[in-house]
């Protein structure tokens, strides 16, 4: 008998302490830890939450798929420059260059633009195919360029392959390489080619090709400037080897111009350049 | 005896085991959470079922050193509106889903990459400056369009901007930027409460 009521009031204490304490005490008790960012970043790295966990009291979150190479949004272009390019086709080629010194080693504004065009085309799904697979990777222009010299073909049908998978969109262009009518500018890219090769051998360089067609020198009472008006298939890189003898130096036009061009690719006829002369 | 009491603790467990799972931190009397899907991918909002959850870390500090962390307008720029996260919240499920708008996350890549809003893109205000020689490039990928050398924003995404918070200026020079490089405030609205007011209310997050 005893034991009976011993047994219940130990029942009654302990639905007693059950009434009092349930309220605002969930049986996992959350600490200060337990914020939304710290669970949000858990969950993640786990991956998918089980329903159950889920529900108990987690944020839920989908986990993000691992970020896609940069897209090429442009059909045409991409940030690649012209000394990797041609670095790539004369690797392609087996001809041992040794890397270009590039005067602006690290571009850290071309590496931000790259993850920002990368994310905004997982959003758009421009970029990323159905079920979160990687693009298939774009035939290269190098790859192209490489096939075609291996079998001896003319810079005639090098540039119209070259333009017919620009304008397919399965290859990307670097900077300074699209004409002012929208074409891919082979002859500089096999210029540069030649350029590269004649360093790596010890040869001299080219000398600028110098044609004055569209030249005009101006001067005030503090400086003397040359302009250059844009022609019709011209490339910002033609219009380096014209003046600089080396395609390399596009950027330097590109940065005397930031005012008129939106890229280096963005050159338009009649479009009137400066052309500094260049330091030392 | 014994029995009895040891039924009786079973049956208590068992009571206990059930309580408190249901949701009762909702976003809205109305809804729960939110799930909307972008592309190939499905996001959910909700919020943290915690009702004693409270800022941790960074986001619980109120008074960082302005200059550099100092109070931003309510207002940007003439015509960008600023918005809560209601709205935010119904732009990812209606624009973004239907792919006619974008949440930028304008903060530099190392906050981005500690925890961001669902569904955001990061487009650092640093690459949306004059100097980015990309730039063109970004505005084409959203959505503007060049015609005869001129940038032309018809058929450009609507974008909602945020960043760390009302004491961050990364929104503002990115929304800054933007207009000046032509983007139409009218198509831009800042999320002005950011981060901070997002996590004040114990709402999702995602690392990239």
């Amino acid at each position: 008998m005893i034991r009976s009521v011993v047994a219940l009031f130990v029942f009654a204490l302990l639905l007693c302490g059950y009434i009092v304490l349930r309220p605002g005490t969930p049986p996992r008790a959350l600490t200060g830890d337990d914020m939304a960012v710290t669970r949000g970043l858990g969950d993640s790295i786990l991956g998918p939450v089980p329903d159950v966990i889920a529900s108990l009291d987690t944020t839920v979150v989908t986990p993000a798929p691992l970020r896609a190479p940069a897209p090429s949004l442009n059909v045409l272009t991409d940030n690649a420059r012209m000394a990797e390019t041609t670095a790539n086709v004369l690797a392609g080629l087996g001809l041992n260059v040794a890397p270009t010194p590039d005067t602006t080693t690290a571009d850290p504004m071309r590496d931000l633009t790259a993850s920002v065009l990368s994310g905004i085309g997982q959003i758009t799904g421009k970029q990323v195919t159905a079920g979160g697979e990687t693009p298939a990777p774009n035939t290269s222009l190098e790859m192209l360029v490489v096939q075609a010299l291996q079998q001896g073909q003319s810079d005639a049908y090098i540039d119209t392959i070259v333009n017919e998978a620009a304008k397919a969109g399965t290859i990307t262009v670097p900077q300074g390489l699209v004409t002012a009518n929208g074409n891919v500018d082979t002859a500089v890219l096999l210029y540069s080619l030649i350029e590269k090769a004649r360093a790596a051998a010890g040869e001299p360089p080219l000398p600028p090709s110098g044609a004055n067609e569209g030249v005009e020198f101006l001067s005030d009472d503090t400086e003397f400037r040359r302009v250059y008006t844009v022609g019709s298939g011209d490339s910002l890189g033609a219009i380096a080897i014209k003046f600089y003898g080396s395609v390399d130096k596009s950027d330097v036009i590109y940065q005397a111009n930031r005012d008129v061009l939106s890229s280096p690719n963005a050159i338009q006829i009649g479009q009137r350049l400066a052309i500094p002369e260049l330091a030392g | 005896m014994m029995r009895v009491l040891v039924a009786m603790i079973g049956i208590l467990t068992a009571l206990q085991a059930q309580p408190s799972y249901a949701q009762t931190v909702n976003i809205t009397a109305d809804m729960a959470s939110s799930t909307f899907t972008v592309g190939a991918r499905t996001f959910e909002i909700s919020r943290t079922q915690d009702p004693d959850a409270t800022l941790q870390g960074e986001f619980a500090k109120t008074n960082r050193p302005c200059p550099d962390f100092c109070i931003q307008p309510m207002i940007i720029a003439s015509g960008v509106a600023p918005i809560g996260e209601l709205e935010v919240i119904a732009f990812l499920q209606t624009e973004v889903a239907a792919g006619t708008g974008i949440l930028i996350d304008a903060r530099l890549p190392d906050w981005y990459e500690k925890g961001a809003i669902p569904a955001a893109v990061n487009v650092p205000f640093a690459a949306l400056g004059a100097e980015n020689p990309y730039l063109a490039d970004i505005l084409h990928a959203l959505g503007a369009i060049e015609v005869n050398g001129e940038m032309t924003f018809d058929a450009a995404q609507d974008l909602v901007v945020y960043d760390n918070g009302a004491w961050d200026e990364q929104a503002t020079r990115a929304i800054t930027s933007l207009i000046t490089a032509g983007y139409p405030a009218s198509m831009i609205k800042n999320y002005r409460g950011g981060l901070q007011d997002w996590l004040h209310f114990g709402l999702s997050t995602v690392l990239p």
